[in-house]
């Protein structure tokens, strides 16, 4: 059952099995809390949305056709259910920095495990400084299945376009990191 | 692979948007170039180094999962509907297939009475064409009978043919050309004038003009000449009021009738 593609279990949804999106979620749930907690620093309303996301997939279900790829499609869902959330709460959308830890847990060593929390801190550091868009397209891009075709396909723009995007978000990140480091 | 080469892909190659071709171009390059490879990590840190572990909450899953059988409940409940309606469309078509079938033998069996019922009037066409023969044989051997009252009565039974055969207006012509009463000539030529559509017996009734003695008939075919505008019957009139013994008052009429029929 497990190897079933992404786009066979979502066309069994669609057709009435709806059971069956418990394996997409499985699949699915990590990455989408860590998209929607990278975007909103806040833990409870990641879960939320997270939920969220899997509603509108039961709702929307007949729009998701044979060609669709299930990666692109939920995506853009998310940013979809992201999207109508920040609109919805915009005085909340940053959160403090002590939510942060929530995430971090590492089995590596405590040594390297300071110096990669400190990595890791600045790098939120960095990232929340970069502009909801170009945090958005990171976050989406860092999964290789998400390839330029369908970032572009989730933000609404060409493979080229997306291309140059992410290169600008991530060199700009970089720089980020590099100024926060320096201090 | 150049070294401006390796800045441009970089990126592509840890997003994973590197051709195949290209991932070993840029692989070669690390293995030549071993400094760049903590470039490489440095790179795939910044797209993946926020957000490595991250633990979700086995609440989230409960809600989840909630979320899941309540919607599975829901569709489950569609689904007993959706099978009540199936049963019920069957029902629907079983009805109309039985309709369908009562009207067609109803149609059949009606068609079967109608043809029954042409039969019943083609037999009943036959026994009128019947007794129509029957009555114009007794119409004929009535008129031949001495008695006034036989032959009054054969008058009046042409009046109850539908249609009239030459045989029987030639025999109620010969009546009113020489029958000895008045009364059955005067019924003949009342029976006559039904049938004056048909050239030959307006043609007879003129004929017979010359021939009559009766003041009563000669007004009576004075009248239904007047009645037809026949204007042939005008000499036959001339001639007859020319002749001695012609009564007066139907002398008289005979003259109104002429000028009325120009």
């Amino acid at each position: 059952m497990d190897t079933l593609s992404d786009n066979a279990i979502m066309l069994k949804v669609k057709k009435g099995e709806t059971f069956r999106l418990g394996l997409l979620y499985e699949r699915y749930k990590k990455r989408l809390f860590g998209f929607f907690f990278q975007m909103n620093r806040d833990a409870s309303l990641s879960e939320d949305l997270v939920q969220n996301v899997f509603i509108r997939i039961l709702k929307y279900k007949h729009t998701y056709t044979e060609d669709s790829k299930f990666v692109t499609w939920v995506f853009q869902i998310a940013r979809n259910t992201n999207y109508d959330n920040y609109r919805k709460d915009k005085k909340n959308r940053h959160q403090d920095l002590d939510t942060i830890e929530y995430s971090i847990t590492t089995s590596e060593t405590i040594e390297t495990e300071i110096t990669k929390n400190e990595n890791v801190s600045t790098l939120q550091l960095a990232l929340k400084q970069l502009s909801e868009e170009k945090r958005e397209l990171l976050l989406l891009s860092k999964f290789r299945e998400l390839k330029y075709k369908e970032v572009g396909e989730i933000i609404g723009c060409t493979e080229g376009a997306a291309r140059t995007k992410v290169h600008r978000a991530l060199n700009e990140l970089k720089t980020v990191f590099l100024t926060l480091e320096k201090r | 692979m150049e070294r401006k080469q390796f800045e441009e892909i970089i990126t592509d190659y840890i997003t994973g948007n590197c051709s195949e071709q290209q991932r070993q171009e840029f692989e070669l390059f690390l293995k030549n170039n071993p400094t760049s490879n903590q470039e490489v990590e440095e790179m795939k840190l910044f797209l993946t180094g926020f957000d490595d572990e991250v633990e979700t909450s086995s609440a989230m899953d409960m809600k989840f999962y909630s979320m899941l059988n309540a919607e599975e409940k829901k569709n489950s409940s569609v689904s007993i509907f959706e099978k009540l309606i199936v049963v019920l469309q069957a029902k629907l078509v079983r009805q109309l297939a039985y309709t369908f079938a009562i009207l067609t033998i109803g149609f059949f069996v009606g068609n079967t009475f109608n043809s029954n019922d042409n039969t019943t009037f083609r037999t009943l066409d036959f026994a009128q064409n019947e007794t129509e023969d029957v009555r114009s044989q007794l119409v004929l051997a009535l008129l031949e009978q001495p008695s006034v009252n036989k032959r009054l009565q054969a008058v009046n039974e042409v009046s109850k043919l539908s249609s009239v055969t030459e045989k029987v207006t030639s025999a109620l012509f010969s009546t009113l050309n020489s029958d000895t009463n008045v009364n059955v000539r005067l019924s003949a030529i009342e029976a006559l004038s039904n049938y004056t559509e048909t050239p030959k017996v307006r043609e007879g009734l003129i004929a017979s003009i010359k021939y009559q003695k009766s003041p009563m008939v000669q007004i009576a075919l004075a009248d239904l000449m007047v009645q037809l505008q026949e204007k042939k019957a005008v000499k036959s009139f001339e001639k007859l009021i020319k002749e001695k013994n012609v009564n007066a008052s139907a002398k008289k009429k005979m003259e109104e009738s002429i000028q009325q029929i120009f």
